[in-house]
């Protein structure tokens, strides 16, 4: 019995091993990107912006400058990728002096961290759409993430294109943005919803 | 204690009310002296946050205030008076209720003009008076102030005459608006 048992095992690993040596291009369904699409953004015709309490009142803001790449393949959203990066210094909430104190030291630290970064290497359809699966980085604080969104594509005067939107909700002290007396929530709460209008261009 | 006024004496709620916006008055001079000159800081966030609160409340009781006295007989000024002296101490009241609502109407509207919507403790938030206008803000950042200290210049004349009427003319104006006291003249205060 347990020579069987031995035996059966042998051959399921040899059997394993004749299946991974086979040479990628040879497996169909294997998620090599090659149905997936390329886009890039349109920045005049996308929105990132977020929403924060402060005093007690909802407060708008928004960043100005940000790239997007997303690699989308119809077939096998999970060979998809999306990539996310914002310009921090760009953040825009319609007040001069408060903008100033969101790039300083104790809260975005903009000089020693100007880049905010959303990397993810799948995408999950849901009931609803989307949802892609990756990490994202604020002032040097890397955290998993998930973002649902959706998706739709368009021809548009003979182009490709598609529109992303979402909206996710995050916690800012999870990413450090809020030291010294800025830690505290009271006057400015934990929770930021972040929402996104893209549009994007196949290239 | 009456709750209501008499034709002798102001009764517990209008008592309750000009003495609690008194005490919140002051509050306000001192929050906003100690948040003037601070740099950004959730700290200074913190005592705009309440000063606001504050002056929503101020804003509120005086609604209120003003309500009560329409509803209740008012204690006649002291037969004593001279016209003049009649005429300033009327001149003086209608200014402190005017201005208990344009200084938190001036502070509410600045806030709205800025951006930064009011809210109340945290509570709720109020409606934005104005859209948002930097032009705007920077003449109602002078108003209020303006408004606040008139405010505090005629709260002092009125503290100062309520002083000479108690101290000087030992009349029954100052002690009519004093909790667990009576009359002089008149007894109870009933």
């Amino acid at each position: 019995m347990r020579l069987l048992i031995s035996g059966a095992l042998v051959a399921a690993v040899l059997a394993l091993q004749t299946v991974l040596a086979q040479p990628p291009a040879a497996a169909p369904a294997t998620p090599a990107t090659p149905a997936a699409t390329h886009y890039v953004l349109d920045p005049a015709k996308s929105s990132l912006d977020y929403t924060f309490v402060q005093a007690g009142a909802a407060n708008k803001g928004r960043f100005t400058r940000f790239q997007v790449a997303y690699d989308f393949a119809p077939e096998s959203p999970a060979a998809s990728r999306l990539d996310v990066t914002v310009d921090i210094n760009s953040l825009d909430t319609g007040d001069q002096e408060r903008d100033d104190t969101l790039r300083g030291a104790d809260l975005f630290a903009v000089a020693k961290f100007p880049q905010a970064h959303f990397a993810a290497s799948q995408i999950d359809r849901t009931a609803s759409g989307y949802e892609a699966v990756g990490k994202l980085t604020i002032r040097g604080v890397t955290r998993d993430a998930r973002v649902p969104f959706s998706f739709r594509t368009a021809t548009e005067n003979g182009a490709a294109v598609g529109y992303m939107s979402g909206k996710t909700s995050l916690r800012r002290l999870d990413y450090g943005v809020g030291q010294g007396d800025w830690k505290a929530t009271d006057q400015v709460g934990n929770d930021v919803i972040v929402s996104f209008a893209l549009r994007l261009t196949a290239r | 204690m009456a709750i209501r006024n008499t034709t002798q004496r102001w009764g517990a709620i209008a008592q309750l009310l000009h003495w609690l916006i008194v005490a919140l008055v002051i509050t306000q001079f001192t929050l906003a002296m100690l948040f003037d000159d601070l740099p950004p800081s959730a700290h200074k966030l913190a005592l705009l946050a309440r000063h606001k609160s504050v002056g929503i409340t101020i804003l509120m009781l005086a609604a209120l205030r003003l309500a009560w006295r329409w509803a209740n007989p008012t204690p006649p000024l002291p037969d004593t008076l001279k016209p003049w002296e009649r005429s300033a101490a009327r001149f003086n009241h209608v200014l402190l209720y005017v201005l208990l609502f344009a200084v938190p109407v001036a502070g509410w509207t600045m806030s709205s003009a800025r951006g930064f919507p009011v809210s109340w403790f945290g509570l709720f938030t109020l409606p934005d008076l104005v859209p948002k206008n930097k032009a705007l803000y920077e003449l109602l950042v002078t108003t209020h102030g303006i408004l606040a200290w008139t405010l505090g210049v005629v709260a002092i004349i009125h503290m100062l005459a309520a002083l000479k009427h108690h101290f000087v003319l030992k009349d029954d104006v100052l002690r009519r608006m004093l909790p667990l006291t009576s009359n002089k003249t008149q007894g109870s205060g009933r």
